[in-house]
């Protein structure tokens, strides 16, 4: 009997040495596309743009207000600024537009909802943990993250118009493949999605952002392409815009 | 040996500049935990039949990978982590004689508290030690050894911790051997751990 539990151990750790070989992996996935607009791109007179004022980003945490990390307000700036719609990007809190400069207002609304599946992680580490790692490399854990999005741009003249949109996707990793970095990206490659959906909706109506909304015809003297940056991923997000407030 | 190794490790730990802006350890999936444990056995004859007073010290190095952000809101909020623990005891009653194991572990840290943080553990697998054959209670050499214990850590910088608890410790080979009567001991220890 003794001899049998020998050779059962020494099978666990072979297994164990094959499971720690190969089990470093980990993927991620994005929601599929269902009604998605396609990418947009505008010409518009360079002259005709006015300044961005991103003036709050609220974010919520499952349901829990939190303070918005500074590496997300970059990167919606970030991504704004890529669109090139707008002449000068501005954020609340820092050098302002001059107040009788036309502008846009930006305030953007986040909803972070996060699912750990932390019983199933408990479970299923039990399980990896009694079979001595040999199940590592077989048994995937998941980890689950979404986010909202609700953007509202004013123009200078008090118009608003509200867009909308929705990222989600999981990452799934083996017990070697675990990090943090894995999790970063999933975040994000979601908030990246997300912000390239509801970007793609304000370039649609690009002519209501300008100054002048008469399109560049014959004689442009400076124009400029304005469109979303692609993210790097192939994150496709479920987008859907709401009505608009004004009178558009 | 094995005090003025924790000592001198306690010493480094308690050296370790805090962080004053940054507080609260960021401890996520992903984030890995080495950890050096040290105590010292003690014996449980629970039956009238367990006669040995096993008694020595104990050295546990560990890894553990957590596998869950923070769940719950209320004082049982916590996170889940998987690793494995090597455990050596140098046994000093009755005779000197080593015992070394190697256990996957599963610990559950309540995180609602900033930089205290209570947890309980659960761990087992294999154990080998020549101190079976010499005594009347376990034959084999081959065992098992299960723990289940409690302890709290103390966070002196955001990746860096000491430790205090105590477990049960069981010892036998599962009826592959008779006489299986089983070794029961208490075991407090103390060490730090270090997440990245």
């Amino acid at each position: 009997m003794g001899q049998f539990f020998s050779r059962l151990l020494i099978g666990s750790m072979l297994a164990t040495t094959v499971g720690l070989g190969t089990g470093c992996s980990h993927w991620i996935e994005l929601a599929a596309l269902t009604d998605a607009a396609p990418p947009t791109s505008a010409t518009v007179a360079t002259d005709a743009r006015v300044p961005l004022l991103l003036e709050t980003i609220r974010v919520t945490h499952n349901g829990s207000s939190i303070a918005p990390p500074t590496i997300l307000e970059r990167q919606v700036l970030g991504a704004i600024e890529a669109t090139r719609l707008f002449s000068q990007h501005y954020q609340s809190g820092y050098s302002q537009p001059a107040l009788d400069q036309a502008r846009v207002t930006v305030r953007l609304s986040i909803d972070n909802l996060v699912e750990p599946h932390a019983g199933q992680a408990a479970w299923r580490g039990f399980v990896v943990g009694a079979s001595m790692f040999a199940l590592a490399p077989f048994i995937s854990l998941n980890y689950d993250y979404s986010t909202q999005m609700a953007l509202e741009l004013e123009r200078w003249d008090g118009q608003i118009k509200r867009y909308t949109a929705t990222s989600n996707g999981s990452a799934h990793y083996n017990l070697f493949g675990a990090s943090p970095d894995v999790i970063e990206q999933l975040k994000g490659q979601v908030t990246e999605a997300c912000l390239s959906s509801l970007l793609n909706q304000v370039i649609h109506d690009s002519t209501f952002y300008l100054a002048n909304s008469a399109q560049p015809q014959d004689h442009p003297i400076r124009t400029v392409t304005v469109g979303v940056r692609r993210p790097a991923s192939h994150a496709i997000p479920v987008s859907r815009p709401l009505a608009d407030s004004s009178p558009w | 040996m094995l005090v003025y190794i924790l000592l001198i490790t306690l010493m480094a730990a308690l050296s370790s500049p805090v962080h004053a802006a940054d507080p609260t350890p960021q401890i996520t999936v992903g984030t890995q935990e080495v950890s050096l444990s040290g105590g010292y056995l003690l014996p449980h004859r629970l039956t009238r039949d367990h006669t040995t007073k096993q008694q020595g010290a104990a050295f546990m190095p560990s890894w553990m990978m957590t596998l869950s952000d923070p769940i719950g809101d209320s004082w049982y909020r916590g996170q889940v982590s998987l690793g494995a623990e090597m455990v050596y005891i140098q046994f000093q009653e009755p005779f000197l004689t080593h015992g070394v194991g190697f256990t996957p572990k599963i610990k559950y840290t309540f995180v609602a508290q900033d930089r205290i943080r209570p947890y309980a553990e659960f761990a087992g697998g294999p154990f080998w030690t020549d101190l079976a054959g010499k005594i009347p209670e376990e034959s084999s050499r081959f065992n098992f050894v299960l723990t289940a214990g409690f302890g709290v850590s103390y966070f002196l910088t955001d990746q860096a911790a000491l430790n205090v608890g105590y477990r049960f410790h069981h010892i036998s080979n599962a009826g592959t051997r008779y006489p299986n009567l089983g070794l029961n001991a208490s075991l407090p220890f103390g060490g730090f751990s270090f997440f990245f």
